[in-house]
């Protein structure tokens, strides 16, 4: 599912600013990042590379098929 | 309260209804609407409220373009405001962009009369001079200003992007997607959108909108431009500017071990900090694998382009090269390609920043190479509003466009300069600044009709207030599914063409009125998929009248570079009577007012 985890997040929002398709949002209630919309993840690793203490995991699959011009 | 509700059925008995032995006619023999989308809607519509904001210069996007245009409006003297869908220095293509472009006469192998004439030559001429010539000129002092706020620092831009937008005190409004552009008697009056965050809609009045809203695509997989999807082109259509350069198209290929590539970071890339680079003149990012891959199919054991095929697109003399060392070519900026997977973890998570000189595989060259991986994008540059003079201006008094969004055709129909891109949008968003900064000072903000914010509130919202529809994902795909094969996007033909096009105006017809959204995140996808639509006919329709194969637009029917009739670009335009219509430019005009 193109960004898999977030695991010791520290609830910053760094993540949600940085992620160009709005896949993250902060729980209302935990105020911790929560994947909200996987299917939305272009794999850019900018949620990874902006998280301050390396919480995001990424995974190469995205939840989607992927559409290519020739296979 | 729901439409079902309004009939007076509870949502307990349609589902009781819907899942049991009662089918889909004898639903409609009750009268009722069937719902396809089941989805709830998540957000109350009673609790928008608007904002409204008023500036001399609005900059629409937060990459590169926007930065300098946000920069230098304010430093000629202007009031600016600077919106952006994401957020600054991490949206649109720019964050991906790793190499830049600087042309020093002190050390440059070549004079600038000569490094014009060296891209007008690759790109057979497609290339509009003016803007080449400009890109380098500028190139240094735009690269010293980022070097003083320490863009070479960090793999991240969005810091140093801020430095100077926080000296100078620039308001700045994040994930606001703009979605309208206002014109009052003949000229901008200002811009709408709407929050992803709250139920706000946003209204800007301004004297003069620069559109740095990149360029786009239909959501490919394997380049990270899914938020990028010719916003500011279709705003601009709309209102009546020109559109160009639609049938050239980005030839970046990804890996068919993992189509969506963007995984590895293309080899620890993302990763890098930015660097410079000078003169260096491909003729990148074409047709050639694409055409290899159509003739021969797609091999097993290595990808298309390790063969070499009779035919195919025209290489100018002094642009070949030799097959083995062809490949998906590189991105902007990474003409040394670093090795293998980036080092760090295997699941890709904390791998740290790589600086990989000893140059090797570009993206996509680990594996066989898959097709579309930029899919929708054309050639930096080529596409976008229509400049009428150097300064990025349109034919709309008061817009002004810069970077990708602007049609300066600066690297022609092909990608010419390596880092000339990331060097375009930061020459370009500056000299558009200056000029918008010149414009306001002889016109007055205008008021803009209650009755015309009306409309574009009603028009914004439409998709949250429908109450059955379609989703804007499952538009989208099957878009992608029309538009994305090889034998459509870029190996062209008349016949099929004219039937995808057929597909399209049905997703414009009837889809693009009923796309349904049930919550902001949707509601964005929802305009972002009428964009794409729009964007997708354009592409079909300058792809059909140019009857040439040039550059990226390759045709199977017409597979030679007609000198005789198409030393021209396509301009789009909407008619007096709403249709799309397409005019020819000449290579050495302006276009007609």
């Amino acid at each position: 599912m193109a960004i898999k985890s977030i695991d010791g997040c520290i609830g910053c929002g760094e993540c949600v600013k940085s992620c160009p398709t709005d896949v993250i949002r902060l729980d209302p209630k935990t105020k911790k990042a929560v994947i909200t919309y996987p299917e939305d993840c272009q794999i850019c690793h900018l949620c990874r590379m902006n998280c301050p203490v390396d919480a995001i995991t990424i995974d190469p699959t995205k939840s989607i098929p992927v559409v290519v011009s020739w296979g | 309260m729901s439409e079902n509700e309004k009939k007076g059925l509870s949502r307990r008995q349609f589902l009781g209804l819907a899942t049991g032995v009662v089918g889909a006619a004898a639903l409609t023999g009750l009268g009722m609407k069937i719902r396809w989308n089941t989805k709830e809607r998540e957000i109350d519509l009673d609790t928008f409220t608007s904002e409204e904001t008023g500036t001399d210069v609005l900059v629409i996007g937060g990459g590169m373009a926007g930065l300098f245009a946000s920069v230098k409006a304010h430093d000629a003297g202007a009031k600016v405001h600077l919106v952006s869908k994401g957020r600054l220095g991490s949206s649109g293509q720019t964050p991906f962009a790793k190499g830049i472009f600087v042309y020093d006469e002190k050390t440059a192998s070549v004079t600038l009369d000569e490094f014009t004439d060296l891209v007008s030559k690759s790109a057979i001429n497609t290339n509009n001079p003016v803007y080449t010539r400009q890109m380098a000129i500028h190139s240094k002092e735009r690269v010293n200003e980022l070097r003083d706020w320490g863009f070479f620092e960090s793999p991240l831009y969005h810091k140093a992007f801020s430095k100077p937008i926080n000296e100078r005190n620039i308001p700045v409004s994040e994930r606001i997607m703009i979605t309208h552009l206002i014109k009052e008697n003949g000229r901008i009056a200002g811009a709408a959108g709407f929050s992803i965050d709250e139920a706000k809609i946003h209204i800007f009045k301004a004297k003069s909108v620069i559109l740095c809203t990149g360029a786009g695509g239909f959501k490919p997989n394997g380049f990270p431009i899914c938020d990028l999807t010719h916003d500011g082109s279709i705003m601009a259509y709309k209102i009546g500017a020109k559109i160009t350069g639609k049938e050239w198209n980005d030839g970046h290929s990804g890996s068919q071990d993992n189509p969506a590539a963007c995984y590895d970071g293309w080899h620890g890339m993302f990763d890098r900090t930015p660097s410079v680079n000078g003169v260096e003149v491909h003729h990148d990012l074409g047709m050639d694998a694409n055409y290899s891959a159509y003739i021969l199919g797609n091999p097993v054991s290595s990808g298309p382009g390790s063969q070499m095929v009779e035919g195919g697109p025209y290489v100018p003399d002094g642009f070949t090269r030799e097959m083995e060392e062809m490949g998906p070519p590189a991105i902007d900026g990474d003409q040394k390609g670093p090795k293998g997977p980036p080092p760090g973890d295997e699941d890709g998570r904390g791998a740290p920043p790589q600086n990989n000189d000893e140059g090797g595989a570009p993206p996509g060259m680990a594996s066989a190479a898959s097709g579309g991986a930029s899919a929708g994008m054309a050639i930096h540059k080529s596409e976008g509003i229509v400049p009428i003079n150097e300064k990025g201006e349109s034919n709309i008094p008061g817009l002004y466009a810069a970077g990708d969004a602007l049609g300066s055709h600066m690297a022609g129909g092909i990608y010419t300069q390596v880092g000339s891109s990331l060097a375009g949008s930061a020459v370009q968003g500056a000299i558009a600044a200056e000029a918008a900064a010149e414009y306001v000072k002889t016109v007055s903000l205008q008021s803009i009709p209650s009755s015309s914010v009306s409309a574009i509130k009603e028009e914004i919202l439409a998709p949250l207030k429908r109450e059955s529809g379609y989703t804007p994902a499952w538009v989208t795909q099957t878009l992608q599914g029309i538009m994305i094969p090889n034998f459509v996007l870029y190996i062209k033909k008349e016949n099929l063409m004219k039937a995808a096009l057929a597909y399209i105006e049905e997703l414009r017809d009837h889809h693009m009125p009923m796309l349904r959204a049930s919550n902001l995140h949707e509601l964005r996808l929802a305009h972002e998929t009428g964009n794409m639509i729009i964007s997708a006919e354009m592409k079909l329709r300058a792809s059909l009248m140019r009857t040439e194969s040039r550059c990226s637009h390759y045709r199977l029917d017409y597979p030679d570079v007609d000198y005789d009739n198409w030393q021209a670009w396509i301009n789009i335009y909407k008619g007096s009577d709403g249709q799309m219509k397409l005019e020819k430019q000449a290579f050495d005009a302006w276009p007609a007012q």
